[in-house]
């Protein structure tokens, strides 16, 4: 029985309480933390077999090293994560072995294959970058004292992706020719799907739980202002071309194509011209998951049949 | 990731190890002798994990110089460490902006083995304020 209602645990979090324990928590805590922990652990999990499709192309042995380090860290933050929602009752084995697909909670992002090494040091430099945004944001402001003392470590590691995606941006950008172009083509398809991660507009968002509990400071498009304050000056130094500039008017970064806007998954191109469409649309294709969904979450669960032969021997 | 820094496990390490491995802090360069401005250059390349430069961290064994090419004598505290490319390239960046070098080429040596031995002093006051155990 918790110790709170949901209106005092609301007041109490915002004036800088701690849950730590148990009985601090209420259901709409414990279920709004759920949420957001489950985000959080899938998307760290299924990052590695997508990146790992990409980090087959290293150019040498020891930047292969560096790539497979990043897949290592991945899997070892998911664990985190999954470990965390074992102290809410969760079962992480059923979690990670036991779900369909389209069940896993990961941005729809990650449901693409990363093709080549150009596309995975985007995916560092925009993807990863994405990551430390949300994550950065929740350790500042959780007020799950669990989850902040994970985040440390956590944060460290992923400053170490961004910085392998940045300097591989940049080497690749000065190369010219086809590494340029590469680069490119991959920010042209990268860009808006990080743009869409961060979610509904704030005029359009329903009331968050997760502010409300503190288990995150800022809203979606305060978060997503924070990522492109970073990317947009990144991609302008290396001259990569990204739909979105300063606006001196405004005050902030603006897209220069309709958002949001619809996306051919074969071609990897999102449809500018075809104009703006409902949010509900995209809500509808994420739902339906992307091309790669099924495959990513195959490679994670290659190991089930042996695991249930060792549990059968036992 | 794998924090480089801090793997100290080897082969025989029940044994007591060699003595090269011991008390190697001044191979093959002692550290009175890492003086110019190619040693002064990498004193400016940190390690992309950690607060120190890889001079203090002793991954710089040798520098020798022949006109306007350079040979750089590397190692690193762990053969799968995740930054060896970072390593690589932020070496070669920094020594080219050096007048009258034209280029760098960077060997990568694992003998003798790195140990914590190496780490210079001043190296070793970063990583404490740091809060790596020494």
């Amino acid at each position: 029985m918790a110790r709170y209602t949901d209106e005092e645990l609301k007041e109490k979090v915002h004036n800088g309480f701690i849950v730590e324990y148990a009985d601090e928590r209420t259901e709409g805590y414990k279920s709004a933390l759920i949420v957001q922990l489950l985000v959080q652990a899938d998307t760290e999990l299924i990052s590695a077999p997508a990146y790992f499709g990409a980090a087959k192309d290293a150019p040498s042995t020891n930047t292969m090293v560096s790539a497979t380090a990043i897949i290592q860290d991945e899997l070892a933050h998911a664990n985190i994560a999954y470990r965390l929602l074992e102290d809410l009752g969760l079962d992480k084995e059923q979690l990670v072995y036991g779900r369909q697909a389209h069940e896993f909670k990961h941005p729809y992002g990650f449901d693409h294959p990363l093709e080549n090494w150009a596309e995975l040091v985007v995916a560092n430099g925009f993807y990863d970058r994405a990551g430390i945004t949300l994550l950065g944001d929740v350790f500042k402001n959780t007020s799950y004292g669990p989850l902040k003392r994970a985040l440390v470590k956590v944060d460290q590691e992923e400053t170490f992706h961004l910085r392998h995606g940045e300097m591989w941006m940049k080497r690749l950008a000065k190369a010219g020719g086809e590494a340029r172009e590469q680069i490119q083509r991959a920010a042209d398809w990268m860009f808006p799907m990080a743009v869409e991660w961060f979610g509904l507009p704030d005029d359009m968002k329903r009331h968050s739980g997760q502010l409300d509990y503190k288990l995150k400071g800022m809203t979606n498009d305060e978060l997503r202002q924070t990522w492109m304050k970073s990317t947009v000056p990144l991609c302008e130094s290396i001259g990569i071309d990204v739909p979105a500039h300063w606006s001196e008017e405004e005050q902030k970064f603006v897209l220069e194509y309709p958002f949001p806007c619809e996306y051919d998954e074969d071609e990897k191109r999102w449809l500018f011209d075809e104009g703006e469409i409902s949010w509900s649309k995209v809500f509808e294709r994420w739902k339906g998951r992307g091309p790669a969904n099924k495959k990513f979450v195959e490679m994670i669960q290659e190991g089930r049949g042996f695991r249930q032969q060792l549990e059968m021997a036992a | 990731m794998t924090a480089c820094a801090s793997a100290g496990a080897r082969f025989g390490g029940g044994e007591g190890g060699t003595a090269l491995l011991d008390a190697p802090a001044d191979y093959p360069v002692p550290p009175e002798a890492r003086t110019g401005p190619l040693w002064a250059a990498l004193r400016e390349v940190m390690d992309p994990e950690i607060p120190i430069s890889l001079v203090d961290l002793g991954l710089i064994y040798d520098i020798r110089q022949d006109g306007g090419r350079v040979e750089v004598d590397l190692t690193f505290t762990a053969t799968a460490c995740p930054c060896m490319a970072f390593i690589h390239f932020d070496i070669q960046d920094r020594l080219q902006q050096e007048p009258g070098v034209d280029y760098v080429e960077v060997s990568e040596v694992w003998t003798p083995a790195w140990t914590k031995a190496r780490i210079t002093p001043e190296g070793r006051e970063t990583l404490r304020t740091f809060g790596v155990s020494m």
